[in-house]
């Protein structure tokens, strides 16, 4: 009875605590221990099948990205340019969008700001965004080379600096990530 | 039994942490009010449009901004994936957004804007139209200082909680904006048979 009464009393305390959005932290946050990724129905540009299974072995930065989504857009040229940088490190560099309605909004933004080496990944079952886990975009996980989550970097990072070239050196060559390895937050122009 | 006595002097603890919080002190004097579900507010068509005007069916209500220079939350993501969980359903529930930045959302802005999200109404107005709808929902919001040289690079702290309304406009529901789509959905399912509409 008492259990109930206490049960009612909390739930009460939450309607009536202020739903203020909390600012969402920025930067990154390094798990205490790896997390295993649930399994994400990812889709390249043919529709096909392109999930993280195929990058098995190997580390990946898994970008979450969405056409509306203004910093993420101005984030995507520097990811571009990051991935081949990034391969030669041992890390795939995967953007992976969560736009509905496939990859058109995908192909016009790739268009529109001359993407050259990022693939089409779509989120086909548009549940990326609950699974990770991710409440507010950009979002970038860093994966160790067995699948696991070990890091995120929430916002738009400096991915072409030297702390990045550092936590990706680390990623890649699967060594701790430390926090002095954590890129600042890109300074971003307007997405064109 | 020991642990019955205990219970009370625990809530007691708690309720005195929580009137010692700053914000939640607010909250409570707030919470005196019923969330109403009255507004009178601008469509992206630039048509006056009040809640009347959905009578009949449930609402889903956020307030928000369109505008985020840094990050974006995806509570749009998950409403619109709600949406798709109720199937069928979906055509006795509207869903809207209403900004709390009338001075950057415009109608036009928020129908681009809005584009990705087609299932989704977006609502403006003038800056006493919002305040009066935030007032009715309980939703607070304050433009904060602008921290570089862009005048119009402010932001806006808002509540961000999901609503749900019943078909004539009276609360049902308040939500976490980070609430999974399936269980905003199942929540909207509820309320959809009849019986339970009126709990």
């Amino acid at each position: 009875m008492d259990r109930r009464r206490f049960l009612l009393a909390m739930a009460a305390l939450g309607l009536a605590a202020p739903a203020a959005q909390a600012k969402t932290a920025q930067g990154l946050f390094i798990h205490e221990s790896p997390k295993p990724v649930p399994a994400l129905d990812i889709r390249d540009a043919d529709g096909q099948a392109a999930g993280l299974d195929a990058l098995k072995g190997r580390a990946v930065l898994l970008n979450l990205w969405a056409s509306w989504c203004m910093p993420c857009v101005a984030e995507l040229p520097a990811l571009d340019r990051l991935k081949p940088a990034a391969a030669a490190k041992g890390v795939a560099v995967v953007a992976l969008s969560l736009d509905r309605g496939g990859k058109i909004a995908v192909v016009n933004t790739f268009a529109r700001l001359s993407v050259k080496a990022l693939d089409i990944r779509t989120d086909e079952a548009r549940s990326a965004a609950e699974k990770l886990n991710a409440t507010a975009l950009p979002v970038s996980l860093l994966l160790d080379n067995q699948g696991r989550e070990v890091a995120r970097y929430v916002g738009a990072a400096d991915w072409e600096g030297p702390k990045a070239a550092q936590l990706l050196d680390a990623l890649g060559a699967g060594k701790p990530l430390t926090p002095d390895m954590a890129p600042p937050l890109a300074k971003l122009t307007a997405a064109p | 039994m020991r642990k019955s006595f205990s219970m009370p002097r625990l809530l007691a603890c708690l309720l005195i942490l929580i009137a010692l919080a700053g914000p939640s002190r607010a909250a409570t004097e707030d919470a005196d009010r019923a969330v109403v579900g009255r507004f009178l507010l601008t469509d992206m068509n630039g048509r006056a449009v009040t809640d009347e005007m959905y009578g009949g069916k449930i609402r889903i209500v956020v307030f928000g901004y369109t505008y985020c220079p840094d990050i974006c939350p995806t509570v749009l993501n998950t409403l619109s994936v709600a949406l798709e969980h109720l199937g069928a359903d979906r055509a006795k529930v509207v869903t809207l957004f209403v900004t709390v930045d009338p001075e950057r959302d415009s109608p036009a802005h928020l129908k681009e804007y809005l584009a990705s999200f087609p299932e989704i109404i977006g609502l403006t107005g003038s800056a006493e139209q919002i305040a009066a709808a935030a007032r009715n929902f309980k939703v607070r919001y304050e433009k904060q200082p602008v921290e570089g040289n862009d005048p119009m690079a402010y932001s806006v702290d808002h509540s961000s909680s999901i609503y749900i309304m019943d078909r004539v406009g009276n609360f049902l529901a308040r939500m976490p904006h980070a609430s999974k789509p399936d269980r905003l959905a199942e929540r909207v399912k509820s309320y959809l048979a009849p019986r339970k509409a009126e709990d």
